[in-house]
């Protein structure tokens, strides 16, 4: 027998168990392992390996499922905590961005008339206006990213 | 919907049908995304032998895969809004948990799964006792599953974790395929040389 129809016999078992061959090729192989046993050997041993394949056991840790169980409860838990106090600090930065637009013409007056009082150049007049609006935010994301980084800690 | 409500529809549950029926897996994707605990604990126990199985035989470390299935349930819990009702639930599980073996592998300064190597055979595991079977019997299972055992893990990972989903899990090739992230030519081709590859590593007569 020719070592190609050996070679595809062999193609044709990994097809089978891989993807499914066509019935006309489940013919033709079934023929060809009647007569040729070193493949009808092959093709035992392959379908033995996906047989003790498929039933070697595993034992799970007996309270693998609980412990898992009671960490994604935590987490949620944690989640939920982390997710009601965000909701919170947008409400808070709303309402800070809110009162920062309709007070800034007071607050500009206020630093007008200490520019007045102190002979303070304009230009450090204004450096202190943006820096009265910029640090409690600068705070502010530097509490967030503190937070977001204790949390991915834990 | 709470765990009752599929408790009650227990014929249609998507804890028992999960990925099976575009109904179902849309209903646990509305639990998904509410992050139900008492889902994702009926999910939890669902999954735990088949999820434990796949990261046991991909990482061969039994501490290593005891952490990343806690890590895997932690994932879906904070990613749930992310899982697509038209995929089956398990192939995103296993999606997920690779993805975590793949994050441990880099940590190891390996850069990818196709790179991990043979896991340390002191932190093989064994596997358990056959009672049900006569003596004579349960030596040769044992045998047989041992000599699998150990050839699975000697051969690469990429191909061992191939022949897991195909013939442990039976996932179908696009099922495969989407959990790979590769193209089905690519999880044929593993799938194949794998099993030449597991073929050559059994002891001669094992089998």
């Amino acid at each position: 027998m020719s070592e190609n129809l050996h070679t595809r016999a062999q193609k044709l078992l990994s097809g089978a168990m891989v993807e499914g061959i066509s019935a006309a090729d489940q013919i033709w192989l079934d023929m060809h392992l009647a007569e040729c046993t070193d493949c009808a050997r092959d093709a035992e041993v392959t379908r033995e390996l996906l047989g003790a394949l498929r039933s070697i056991p595993v034992d799970v840790p007996l309270d693998l499922a609980a412990r898992t169980q009671l960490r994604v409860r935590l987490r949620a838990q944690q989640a939920e905590k982390d997710s009601s106090s965000s909701a919170l600090l947008w409400i808070i930065t709303a309402a800070s961005w809110l009162l920062g637009i309709f007070s800034a013409p007071l607050v500009w007056r206020v630093f007008t008339w200490i520019g007045q009082r102190t002979n303070l150049p304009k230009p450090v007049l204004e450096l202190g206006f943006v820096l009265w609006w910029a640090v409690p935010a600068l705070i502010a994301v530097a509490v967030v990213l503190h937070q977001r980084a204790a949390s991915s800690r834990a | 919907m709470s765990a009752q409500a599929f408790t009650f529809t227990a014929a249609r549950s998507p804890l028992l049908f999960a990925g099976h029926m575009t109904e179902d897996t849309q209903l646990l994707a509305a639990a998904l995304r509410r992050r139900d605990p008492d889902v994702l604990d009926r999910l939890i126990e669902q999954y735990q032998q088949r999820l434990y199985r796949y990261l046991l035989f991909l990482t061969g470390n039994a501490a290593l895969a005891e952490d990343l299935f806690q890590e895997t349930w932690v994932r879906v819990l904070e990613r749930g809004h992310q899982y697509n009702a038209k995929n089956k639930f398990e192939s995103w599980l296993f999606t997920i948990a690779r993805n975590l073996v793949i994050d441990v592998s880099r940590r190891k300064k390996i850069a990818s799964l196709e790179d991990m190597g043979a896991p340390d055979s002191e932190q093989s595991y064994d596997p358990p006792d056959h009672r049900s079977l006569s003596a004579l019997q349960m030596l040769v299972v044992r045998e047989n599953e041992k000599a699998v055992q150990l050839s699975l893990l000697k051969i690469a990972p990429y191909y061992r974790e191939v022949l897991l989903l195909r013939f442990h899990e039976e996932l179908p090739l696009e099922e495969i395929a989407s959990v790979l992230a590769a193209p089905i030519s690519t999880v044929k081709s593993r799938l194949y040389r794998g099993l030449e590859a597991l073929k050559s590593a059994l002891p001669a007569g094992a089998v």
